[in-house]
């Protein structure tokens, strides 16, 4: 049966939660007093009270209980409620009540403070053959716990806990029953007459125990409902007479329960039920459940007995469940410890994490992983494509402040997850800052899940007495396919990422420290460099002008003493002055082709070659060149080196020129590789192809100087400014048949961040961008 | 040297460190048509010391002309241009800097800070003599400067 409750105008979330704890019946098996202090006077009672006493409850009201109970059993309870606090200390009381001359009863009295401050008394009948001395109860524990320490995991120890409860309580099914995080429930352990339908395993949608039951259960730890089928009874008055409000019975073990639970448990065929709270950590984590077929009535004390079991077993499962995973947490302890000395070798720590084995996948028992830091991710295994990384990454930072996010269903939380479900439908992601996050992905599994009934009907809407929402009646195996879910994520794993993600903020850290070091000591060199640059352009050559200078007075002022020898010798000296010079300015040249803080700009090829053929022209005309050229493209370069590169090219092409008129043409073609390549052609005296090599390096030369001047600088030069620009140069060529030098440049200068070192050194994670 | 020069004469103010450039220097003057006398100092202390006459300067006249080299001990040549040309009293008189260095940062900065004029020394004598004697010429002959 479905209901559109939408469609009848029903907020189904007031309908689902009913104030439970302020129903102020209780079930017919006890007395409920409410008790003024401190003389107990009589405030409210419960109607059932002529049972017992003899009396009607109205003419009860307001006068003292020590009218009603032997004042001897009373000067006893008044003193316990005079020195204790917690009233569960002088819990239970035996109390003799007289109904008529010697007929006596013997009753549990139980006190307790509600959250009002009024006294309550509860009345149950003491059943002389259960009565449980502490003996018994610590036989009870012990045997318990021989059985639990001989178990090794966590499903056997529940297993045993529903048999130890089963013996003792004598329940026809014992279940122990997990809440999720959504509210389900699930069996965990079972123990039930054979003849019973087994619900081990099966899952019990959140609105069986909606959430202001499992807030009761939280404060109160023992509920005790001995016969499913009783008229609950009411109090007299109805309303306290001091608080003018019906008093407050949360933590009443009598408290009736809602209508709506007695109908689950009668669609149940449970007649009988005593609930155990399991708390972890404050939180309600599950309930020992036991129903049986009948009504059946538990005496305090053996319920006592088994909310001391269930606290005392449960502080073992808590630590069981921690301890389950154990080996697995070592394993991932040390899968943590070899990814952190891995990143520590690595230059870039994300190659630590990925290119060995074990890797990150292992830290999370993963499929696929990815470091993703600003727009640049790095995966490993299945993960979505680039672009959803960066998209699911832009998700996160805007809706993810934690120091760590999973789910096993992305798809939920982030409904685009949907078209990568096959590669993430699980997601653990860590942040190491704003921009950047590990994360590791888990494919969707499909999986089936049985409930205890179906779980979208698991409320029916009855219309027969107002507006009301009844429990539903079936409870049938329903068998629901999960999709878009991956398996979880445990918790073990969860830490491990959290162990890592202080290890990688640790390491990018000290990345910083080294690489602001390093931009210090690059700047320190770089201005030394600079000085040297400057003492070789200047402090070097003055000494040299003076030697130049003042030979050449000697030659100018002594011109008439002087023979011919001295003139030569003069005219050496001078020469090798003036070589040195050359070489000075040449090695300059070169160092500057690194050093210079160049910015890479659009640039016309063209205008490069205009500005080296103007600078050239005195040498074009005295040689009468030829000079021709292709159209060339913009590129993106330093235009003074090009404007150099050029110079140097066709000054080798005059220079090197035959006895043929000299002819020099420049083109340029775009190659595949998105480069273009150009070339400088002479029909000049060419070189052996065995040079061709040589002639690129620093100082090396092919002639004498006095045949062909020069530092055997020049080619160098040209090498330096091409690989800066991350092209190539070579010549091509025969022995008096002209040179073709070749050089590449690349299209739009991929190169551009690389070369403003600045850019690089402030992205810490550029991967050789 | 003294400072009580023929009212003709004009004086030029060598700033340079090295002797041997002084005396290149002076020799270059020795052909010139305009009567002069040199004066030098070897470091940039004294060149300001001399220009203001303070200390063992106190006599010493305001020059016509000041060739400066860049590089000097104590306090170098662009501190001295720096002085110069903020001083109400001295920045009118022409300033040349003559130095070895082509470093392209020096050239803006010297101009930058108001010299006249940046030559480069020649590393040819015959072309070095030709542009001392032109300084010379353009700056004690041909140009007009403002009276004291």
């Amino acid at each position: 049966m479905v209901i559109d409750f939408h469609a009848q105008g029903i907020d189904i979330n007031s309908l689902k939660e009913p104030a439970i704890h302020i129903f102020n019946q209780i079930q017919p098996h006890g007395i409920l007093i409410v008790l003024a202090e401190p003389d107990l006077t009589i405030l409210q009672i419960s109607s059932n009270a002529i049972a017992t006493f003899g009396i009607a409850a109205e003419q009860m009201l307001q006068r003292p209980l020590s009218e009603f109970i032997d004042p001897f059993q009373l000067e006893r309870i008044k003193s316990g409620l005079n020195t204790t606090e917690d009233l569960d200390l002088i819990n239970p009381v035996k109390l003799w009540v007289r109904k008529t001359g010697d007929e006596y009863s013997v009753f549990d009295g139980v006190f307790h403070r509600n959250s009002e401050g009024f006294l309550i008394l509860e009345l149950e009948p003491a059943l002389a053959q259960e009565n449980i001395p502490f003996l018994s109860f610590y036989h009870l524990a012990r045997a318990s716990i021989n059985r639990l320490e001989e178990t090794s995991n966590l499903r056997e120890f529940c297993q045993i806990i529903v048999q130890e409860v089963r013996n003792v309580t004598g329940f026809d099914r014992v279940m122990l029953y997990k809440f999720d995080n959504d509210g389900h429930g699930s069996v965990l352990a079972e123990d039930k007459l054979d003849s019973m339908e087994s619900y081990l395993g099966l899952h019990f949608p959140e609105s069986d125990i909606p959430r202001p039951a499992r807030k009761l259960f939280a404060s109160n730890w023992i509920r005790l409902i001995p016969d499913s089928h009783c008229e609950p009874i009411t109090l007299i008055p109805a309303i306290n007479p001091i608080s003018k409000e019906p008093t407050e019975l949360t933590n009443s073990i009598l408290r009736s329960a809602a209508p709506c639970h007695f109908e689950y448990l009668h669609n149940m065929g449970v007649g009988a039920s005593l609930t155990i709270s399991l708390i972890k950590e404050q939180k309600l984590w599950g309930l020992i459940a036991c129903h049986h077929q009948t009504p059946m009535y538990v005496s305090y004390e053996l319920r006592k007995a088994c909310e001391f079991l269930g606290r005392m077993v449960f502080s073992e499962i808590a630590s069981r469940e921690e301890t389950e995973d154990f080996t697995y947490r070592r394993q991932l302890a040390y899968v943590q410890s070899t990814l952190v000395e891995y990143m520590s070798q690595e230059e870039n720590f994300v190659d630590g994490l990925i290119k060995h084995k074990p890797n990150l996948l292992d830290l999370a028992n993963a499929q696929g992983a990815a470091i993703c830091f600003g727009n640049n991710c790095t995966t490993i295994g299945k993960t979505p494509v680039a672009e959803d990384l960066n998209f699911l990454v832009q998700w996160l930072k805007n809706n993810v402040q934690e120091e760590v996010f999973y789910t096993d269903s992305l798809a939920q939380v982030y409904p685009d997850a949907e078209k990568f479900k096959h590669v993430a439908s699980g997601l653990l992601a860590i942040p190491i800052s704003k921009r950047n996050y590990v994360l590791w992905f888990r494919p969707e599994v499909i999986q089936t899940v049985n409930w205890g009934g179906d779980p979208h009907n698991a409320y029916e809407l009855n219309r027969e007495n107002g507006l009301r929402l009844c429990p539903r009646k079936s409870f049938q195996l329903w068998q629901e396919t999960v999709s878009l879910t991956s398996l979880p994520w445990k918790q073990v794993e969860i830490k491990a990422a959290l162990e890592l993600r202080k290890a990688i903020v640790n390491i990018v850290l000290r990345q910083a420290d080294e690489l602001a070091q390093l931009a210090a000591d690059l700047e320190r060199s770089n201005a030394e460099l600079k000085k040297f640059a400057y003492v070789a352009s200047h402090d070097l050559q003055e000494p040299l002008n003076q030697v130049a200078n003042y030979v050449q007075l000697l030659e100018m002022r002594y011109q008439a003493q002087l023979d011919a020898d001295a003139k030569e010798f003069i005219n050496f000296a001078v020469e090798g002055v003036s070589l040195m010079q050359t070489l000075i300015d040449d090695v300059l040249a070169y160092s500057k082709v690194e050093m210079q803080g160049v910015e890479f700009e659009l640039t016309e090829v063209d205008t490069a070659l205009d500005r080296a053929l103007g600078n050239l022209r005195q040498r074009i005309a005295e040689s009468g060149a030829k000079i021709s050229r292709d159209p060339l493209p913009t590129v993106m370069a330093d235009s003074t080196q090009l404007m150099q590169l050029f110079q140097n090219l066709i000054g080798n092409a005059i220079k090197f020129r035959s006895d043929k008129p000299l002819e020099i043409h420049i083109s340029a073609q775009r190659q595949e590789e998105d480069e273009w390549l150009f070339s400088v052609r002479d029909n000049g005296i060419g070189i052996e192809p065995q040079f061709s090599d040589r002639i690129f390096v620093i100082f090396q030369r092919l002639h004498p100087r006095d045949e062909y001047p020069g530092t055997g600088m020049g080619l160098a030069i040209c090498k330096k400014i091409v690989e800066c620009h991350r092209g190539r140069i070579w010549v091509e060529s025969q022995l008096g048949a002209g040179a073709t030098f070749y050089f590449t440049l690349p299209v739009g200068g991929r190169d551009r961040e690389r070369r403003s070192g600045r850019k690089t050194q402030n992205d810490l994670f550029g991967r050789g961008q | 040297m003294s400072g009580e020069a023929d009212a003709k004469h004009k004086t030029i103010f060598l700033v340079e460190d090295n002797r041997a450039d002084v005396r290149l220097i002076e020799e270059a003057l020795k052909n010139s048509s305009v009567p002069h006398q040199v004066m030098s100092v070897r470091d940039g202390v004294n060149a300001i010391a001399f220009l203001r006459q303070e200390g063992e300067y106190v006599d010493a006249p305001r020059p016509d002309l000041i060739l400066l080299d860049l590089n000097l001990p104590k306090k170098d040549g662009r501190e001295v241009l720096a002085e110069i040309k903020a001083d109400p009293q001295l920045k009118s008189i022409p300033v040349v800097v003559l130095t070895t260095s082509r470093n392209d940062e020096d050239i803006a900065h010297s101009y930058a800070l108001h010299v006249n004029c940046y030559i480069t020394k020649s590393r040819n004598l015959s072309q070095l003599f030709q542009i001392v004697k032109g300084i010379e010429e353009f700056w004690l002959s041909t140009v007009t400067l403002p009276s004291q």
